[in-house]
């Protein structure tokens, strides 16, 4: 079934993308050895938090200024459940992206009603709402002090390790991202794609658009959660930090340097982040947020296709006249969409 | 094809997973000091508000206990190979949980010191708790290091809410303030040290008017400031339980909204030299407060703190202080164990009975590894009896060990 989804990626020859999927499992089984196994952790839970913003940012072309939201709000519940109750950890990740999903049910109810900046700003609001929530609800959340103590249970195993718990944590992200790639390259995915392009044509065609919309800006929120859960876990420790705005920053930050509407580039995104904010750390710099903002900035402005969108541009063959641009075109919704994506 | 692959990923998996397992333990060398290097590191505020307190003097204060170990054994030092890491942890729990775990795991550290900020230290608790290695706080006051959530890799050095509380709070209702309107930094330290001040204050025979939550860190406490001579009944004191950078915003503001005109003093919670010096103090002249030491307590005291100003040109704050202490008995406890396992040293340290420049009459409690010694309820001097300029605190009277601190909370079980 695999190689069948694969053959429909794109027009290259098999031994590419097979050679890439290798390529891209073995990065992922041997991160890390190379690096400091919890930051090859974190470098899993952002990318997969990137993806799932993708599939809304790139596929559904609804940029939401709101993603902590999710991905807080489900290292809050996914800590609460593994603290109060003892299951495995993968339990208590699956509770927090329920919980998640939940959360955007009513969020993207009243979000899908707008698009461009307004949607963006509609989904801020509920964010903050949900940041200050987690901040006054201190008997629950522990307020500015955190949920402390988030253990790393699984019956069987001892996860203390932080190189064991990598190779725990990467079944979730691997099955996340197939679900992503698999949604994005669905007849589903099509429609979300055409709503995005025009959706008063897709309207008159017969699809509910704001449904459509309703529905993978849940499952976002839901792969979002997944990764929050995980990110708790792993630190042990779930803050405010969790559910504040700039995490909903960083992860568009993530999305649009890798490459918008391209899925896996919002992988490369993330790890570019997360090592370069790490090595900035450990060397002692301290405005971390200069440089990546630069990185932002010079990404913008000269590589709008992202990093992973620019190569494959690059390389895509000339021949085949069914190659799909892989610039995402945002400027049909209305025109407003793209804007905010350089605030 | 898709046999082979599948083939060839499980096979690099399977050693992937393979080599982990023979490379992922810590390894233990043939000496008992681990990687043949003892590592200090101090986690610390070095650029927000706590940074007068603890900060950058704070790395210097334990760099100089280095220095003396070094000086003191020479060639017989359990290692010559003694370094000192810093880092910053913005008062963040998270980014105080990331750096505590990057300390202890990657840079090999083998205690850490400092770490102001309450709810910073709680996390860095938990996680030397992890790692199995030690932590010696003395910049973060929350009794609950030693109580609900206490291990056996954490010594509280320095002080505590309860020693401030039961100092001032109780001194100043038995002095006729008898209705606060408290003001506590909303997170673990202002937390704790609210209740402590209630039950220190109702226990004295004076009442709560009204409490409030104030943000962390913040610059603006007009709200409360506004709020406090409309409060039925009308409050005397105004207790504020700030600290660092906060505590001079509330003063400088309780000073502007002329509140003492209005017949609402002021009482403070935690006061370092650092911000006696940063609000000015004439300002705060003839203030009580505790404290768990100044530097011109003793001459044994003053003599180390002439040794600190010439490094430094400063004089140290008493978390700067116990930061040496600290490190220095961390350092002979390792001498003496021979290693730098936590366990060890830990055998080494716990019931000893010690006094030092900065602890005096201290003993290092077995039950919840807190330190207890003498503390000394204390006025700001007026600045025309100073003998320098750093020369702020007048002791009132000593508050013998047994009493400044509570017993070991019934919540704590290390073993």
């Amino acid at each position: 079934m695999i190689l069948a989804l694969l053959d429909k990626l794109h027009g290259r020859p098999v031994w590419i993308r097979w050679g890439l999927f290798a390529a891209g499992l073995l990065v992922a089984l041997g991160l890390p050895w190379s690096l400091y196994p919890p930051v090859a952790t974190d470098i899993l839970c952002w990318g997969l938090f990137a993806v799932a913003f993708d599939l809304l940012l790139g596929h559904a072309g609804l940029l939401s200024f709101g993603h902590a939201a999710f991905w807080g709000s489900s290292a809050y519940v996914t800590g609460l459940i593994a603290l109060h109750s003892g299951l495995p950890f993968y339990v208590a990740v699956l509770g927090g992206a329920g919980a998640a999903a939940l959360l955007a049910l009513p969020i993207g109810f009243l979000a899908v009603r707008r698009s461009g900046i307004y949607f963006a700003m509609v989904t801020l609001a509920f964010a903050q709402m949900v940041y200050f929530i987690a901040n006054q609800w201190g008997d629950v959340t522990g307020g500015e002090n955190g949920l402390q103590g988030i253990p790393r249970d699984l019956p069987g195993f001892d996860l203390s390790d932080s190189f064991v718990f990598y190779y725990a944590a990467l079944p979730v992200v691997l099955l996340g991202l197939a679900a992503a790639w698999r949604i994005a390259h669905s007849p589903f995915g099509r429609v979300i794609a055409a709503v995005r392009d025009n959706p008063a044509r897709a309207r008159a065609l017969g699809y509910p658009a704001d449904r459509y919309k309703l529905v993978v800006f849940t499952v976002s929120a839901f792969l979002s959660g997944l990764a929050g859960g995980l990110y708790a876990v792993n630190h042990g420790f779930a803050s405010l930090q969790e559910v504040y705005w700039t995490t909903s920053g960083k992860v568009v930050v993530m999305t649009v340097l890798g490459g918008m509407g391209t899925l896996w580039g919002s992988l490369l995104g993330a790890g570019a982040i997360v090592r370069l904010e790490d090595w900035l750390s450990t060397s002692g710099f301290e405005e971390t947020g200069l440089v990546t903002g630069g990185v932002f900035i010079v990404v913008v402005l000269l590589f709008r296709r992202g990093v992973w969108g620019t190569l494959a541009h690059a390389l895509r063959p000339r021949s085949g006249s069914s190659t799909p641009d892989p610039e995402p075109h945002l400027e049909h919704d209305h025109g407003d969409a793209s804007q905010p994506v350089s605030p | 094809m898709k046999h082979r692959l599948s083939t060839v990923v499980a096979t690099a998996a399977a050693g992937a997973l393979l080599a982990g397992c023979g490379g992922g333990g810590p390894s233990s060398g043939g000496g008992k000091i681990s990687d043949d290097k003892i590592v200090l590191g101090v986690l610390t505020d070095l650029s927000g508000v706590y940074a007068d307190i603890a900060g950058p003097n704070s790395v210097q204060a334990v760099q100089m206990a280095v220095d003396d170990f070094k000086k003191k054994y020479g060639d017989k030092a359990v290692t010559q190979n003694i370094e000192v890491i810093k880092a910053d942890h913005q008062n963040k729990p998270e980014i105080a949980n990331t750096q505590a775990r990057e300390m202890y795991d990657r840079k090999q550290a083998d205690a850490l010191f400092d770490v102001p900020t309450s709810s910073a230290a709680l996390a860095v608790q938990t996680v030397a708790g992890q790692a199995k290695k030690l932590y010696f706080n003395t910049g973060a006051a929350t009794t609950e290091l030693a109580g609900k959530t206490c291990n056996p890799y954490t010594y509280e050095w320095a002080y505590d809410t309860y020693m401030l509380a039961h100092g001032t709070g109780s001194a100043v209702t038995a002095q006729g303030g008898k209705n606060w309107y408290t003001i506590y930094p909303d997170y673990a330290f202002g937390q704790d040290m609210q209740k402590k001040f209630e039950t220190a204050i109702t226990g004295a025979g004076g009442t709560i008017v009204a409490k409030d939550p104030t943000p962390f860190p913040s610059d603006n406490y007009s709200t409360f400031l506004l709020k406090a001579p409309r409060l039925k009944p009308k409050p005397n004191v105004l207790g504020a339980l700030q600290a660092g950078g906060d505590l001079a915003n509330v003063v400088k503001q309780y000073e502007q909204f002329k509140l003492k005109d209005k017949g609402i003093e002021l009482a403070i919670g935690l006061l370092f030299d650092s911000d006696i010096k940063a609000i000015g103090a004439d300002k705060l002249a003839g203030t009580t407060f505790t404290t768990a030491w100044f530097w011109n307590v003793d001459p044994k005291a003053q003599a180390w703190a002439d040794r600190f100003k010439e490094r430094t040109g400063q004089r140290p704050t008493f978390v700067q202080a116990a930061d040496y202490s600290a490190a220095t008995h961390y350092l002979e406890a390792a001498q003496k164990a021979g290693s730098d396992k936590a366990a060890d040293v830990s055998k080494e340290l716990d019931g000893t009975k010690f006094s030092d420049f900065f602890a005096h009459n201290a003993t290092i409690r077995a039950e919840d590894h807190r330190i207890v010694h003498d503390a000394y309820l204390a006025k700001v001097k007026d600045p025309a009896k100073a003998s320098e300029p750093g020369d702020y605190t007048e002791r009132v009277k000593t508050i013998p060990a047994a009493e400044a601190f509570d017993k070991p909370s019934p919540d704590c079980h290390l073993s």
